[in-house]
């Protein structure tokens, strides 16, 4: 069974997507590992970053997007979900030998309506609100564990606020890495997030869990190395525990998701960032690491 | 070779503590962190009582004496911008690190009195008016004694902590 990794942020523009990308290819070239990646977010960036423009408007017409597989399965077993995914995706070059391939089950711009249809579908069989939508919840997280079977990790790529499905996602979880620019407002979504992610209600009870017990672990993300950022972090260190690992702000990485036909090599891909993504893809997946140790 | 002696501060201090902490086995990163951040406030507060007793304050307040070998490796990553330029001390000639000490993380791991004693070490009231303004932690303009600005800098972390824990449940 896949372990299956959420990138999560209750805040947008924090890098959920770049990351959950980096993530996803870092592990099939380096980890040779059949990875995943469910693009919930209905900006479908980590879609276009992997398959380019024309391959995900050919996926969403052709019915193949998370929102047509939680349509089209949500009252039914999933009898053949290989259906929906798009297979060898993503701009890097991996030997034919090598297991190691990404995956992509495409993002919808259509996930928000269809969580709402959902919603009205599953409410007309009860009346009581919460209920209805905890319902739509497991239903969502049993669609998406069922692809746990073919692959071996499963990177969850969550939309920015509490939709169904980002919930969904976050309960399903092994662990969650939630990416964060070292900034002001960004250690208030930390706190939250976190809360949510450890299903406790104040930040004493949050304060009550030992790190090491936590599903949760924050990345700096962007990071420029002011000053400013490290006292942020510091302070951010002193209630969630962090990764080691820091992905600077570099041009080589926002040039990295410029789709491109032609596959390339890691080093040709991300540039002076590969170093950093070694770091974060040992850190995150190595044979010591939490996420294994999570199981 | 003839050994020169540098004094100190701020990320550099802070630097120079871990890195003998990382020399010391069996110690975790949590550990060091904690032991580091309780080494420089205990320095702290030697300082402190050492302005405050007959004893002249030594050059190096709240310094940390090492040689240039350690020391090198481990300057404090100040912004040199034209607006934000830190006021060199007069003491040591090494520029003022206004992101050192982290007023937040020391009255939140060791307490008010902690944070103040740390606060003593800064004498220069241009440099405590630097780090209020970078470490985003607002002081009255008007204040022109550096108890004071002290005060209000440990004030106003503490409204910032406050502050941040009523928007988290």
């Amino acid at each position: 069974m896949a372990r299956f990794l959420a990138i999560a942020n209750r805040k947008g523009g924090v890098g959920k997507s770049t990351i959950a990308v980096m993530l996803a290819h870092a592990s099939a070239a380096w980890g040779k590992k059949r990875v995943l990646l469910v693009d919930l977010d209905t900006q479908c960036n980590a879609s276009l970053m992997l398959i380019g423009g024309e391959r995900w408007d050919k996926a969403r017409r052709a019915g193949r997007t998370i929102s047509d597989y939680f349509f089209d399965r949500f009252d039914k077993v999933a009898e053949d979900e290989s259906h929906y995914v798009a297979a060898n995706v993503g701009d890097v070059a991996h030997p034919r030998a090598s297991p190691g391939r990404v995956s992509l089950l495409p993002g919808s711009l259509m996930l928000e309506d269809v969580q709402g249809e959902l919603y009205l579908k599953q409410a007309k069989r009860g009346s009581n609100p919460d209920k209805v939508a905890q319902d739509v919840r497991n239903r969502m997280m049993r669609l998406i564990k069922h692809f746990g079977h073919d692959f071996d990790y499963v990177i969850l790529d969550c939309p920015p606020g509490l939709s169904f499905a980002a919930l969904a996602a976050i309960d399903l979880a092994d662990q969650v890495v939630v990416p964060f620019r070292p900034d002001y407002v960004s250690q208030f979504a930390l706190d939250r997030v976190a809360l949510l992610i450890e299903r406790v209600e104040t930040a004493d009870q949050l304060a009550a869990v030992p790190f090491v017990d936590r599903r949760y672990i924050c990345l700096p993300n962007y990071v420029t190395g002011k000053g400013r950022e490290r006292l942020l972090i510091d302070e951010i260190a002193l209630d969630h525990p962090l990764l080691q690992s820091r992905v600077p702000l570099l041009d080589s990485v926002a040039r990295a998701f410029d789709w491109e036909e032609s596959k390339k090599t890691m080093a040709e891909k991300y540039g002076d960032a590969l170093p950093h993504l070694r770091a974060l893809h040992d850190e995150v997946f190595g044979a010591a690491t939490w996420l294994a140790k999570a199981g | 070779m003839a050994r020169t002696k540098r004094f100190l501060n701020g990320a550099a201090k802070d630097a120079f503590l871990k890195q003998v902490l990382a020399a010391e086995p069996g110690l975790d990163e949590a550990t060091r962190e904690r032991l580091a951040l309780a080494l420089q406030s205990s320095i702290a507060l030697v300082s402190l009582r050492c302005h405050s007793g007959s004893e002249p304050a030594s050059a190096a307040g709240a310094s940390v004496e090492t040689t240039d070998t350690a020391a090198a490796a481990h300057e404090p990553d100040v912004q040199n911008t034209a607006e934000n330029t830190p006021p060199a001390t007069a003491t040591e000639g090494a520029p003022f690190d206004p992101y050192s000490p982290n007023v937040i993380v020391v009255f939140r791991t060791l307490g008010r009195d902690a944070a103040l004693a740390e606060l003593h070490a800064i004498e220069d009231i241009d440099c405590l008016r630097l780090l209020a303004r970078e470490q985003r932690l607002g002081i009255a303009s008007d204040l022109a004694d550096a108890a004071d600005i002290r005060r209000a800098i440990v004030a106003a972390a503490e409204r910032r902590i406050a502050n941040r824990r009523a928007a988290a449940s």
